[in-house]
């Protein structure tokens, strides 16, 4: 910072004594701490969880389907409650998604 | 070595050990841009930044395209993650205030002197705080936590005399409120 101006001389020793203070480092375990959490959250368990989602998921919209039937709804009306909730949790995943992915630029 | 972009291919076709690989050679940036953000008082909840953002970047790296270098991406998530963070603790007390931190790690003077000192500092790093948060950054990475300007600049995001000039800046912009309140830089 050779260039820099007299009058901003003076701040700038200033402020090297003021804020000087040790450097904080990381834990040396970070690393493996981070790389453990990561492996959780991409592990078989997290397969399995999906597909007993996924299978809990489709029963219900079964059953829904099938008590709603019974009541006398027909099957574009059955279509649209089932669906529009659907489209609504897609929708506003890929909106998430989406914003992650503007962030990161 | 592999290059950034090799084991970020390698991570997104699933390898764990390239994952890995790029934790080991950014964690160390990452913390150290997340806390020029946060500032001192907030250590412990920069390392939980620095976590998020690897979390982050696991989950979004099968869409990275490499339209940028993978650690300006990297250091953008940390920006804005930090940034968000900020916003959202200062509604909470924070563990200790900066300015009681800058004055107990300051060296004391002169005990005549000393109480006018540790105002001036104290009022020095309220100051600070109301800079542009990349004004602040910029000053602890280059003052605290000893960065010099290129790699303070590949850290924001910014060319080299971008971020010469918010040093710049910030001094004058201190400079300025020091003396409105009648405080000498000597």
């Amino acid at each position: 910072m050779s260039e820099m101006e007299p009058r901003e001389a003076g701040i700038d020793s200033l402020l090297r004594r003021s804020m000087a203070a040790p450097v904080p480092r990381l834990p040396s375990d970070f690393d493996q701490r981070l790389m453990r959490e990561v492996g959780r959250g991409s592990q078989p368990l997290d397969r399995y969880r999906r597909i007993l989602l996924a299978g809990y998921g489709l029963t219900s919209v079964l059953a829904s389907a099938l008590v709603m039937r019974g009541h006398g709804l027909n099957w574009g009306a059955i279509a649209v409650m089932i669906l529009g909730p659907l489209a609504l949790v897609v929708g506003a995943r890929w909106a998430w998604s989406r914003r992650t992915v503007m962030n990161f630029r | 070595m592999e290059s950034d972009s090799q084991l970020v291919a390698r991570a997104q076709s699933g390898d764990q050990q390239a994952f890995a690989e790029l934790v080991r050679r950014y964690s160390a940036l990452v913390f150290r841009l997340a806390v020029s953000i946060l500032g001192r008082e907030f250590i412990p909840e920069a390392e939980d930044v620095a976590q998020e953002v690897f979390l982050k970047v696991h989950y979004a790296i099968e869409s990275f395209r490499g339209e940028a270098e993978f650690s300006s991406w990297l250091y953008r998530i940390t920006f804005n993650q930090a940034v968000n963070l900020k916003a959202r603790v200062r509604f909470r007390s924070p563990h200790a205030d900066e300015t009681v931190l800058y004055r107990a790690m300051t060296p004391g003077p002169r005990p005549g002197r000393q109480a006018e000192t540790a105002q001036r500092d104290q009022f020095l790093a309220e100051c600070i705080q109301t800079l542009p948060e990349v004004y602040q950054s910029a000053l602890r990475l280059y003052y605290w936590l000893d960065t010099g300007v290129g790699e303070m600049a590949v850290l924001l995001g910014v060319p080299e005399n971008t971020a010469k000039s918010y040093l710049h800046r910030a001094r004058q912009l201190l400079h300025g409120m020091l003396k409105e309140r009648g405080y000498s830089c000597e």
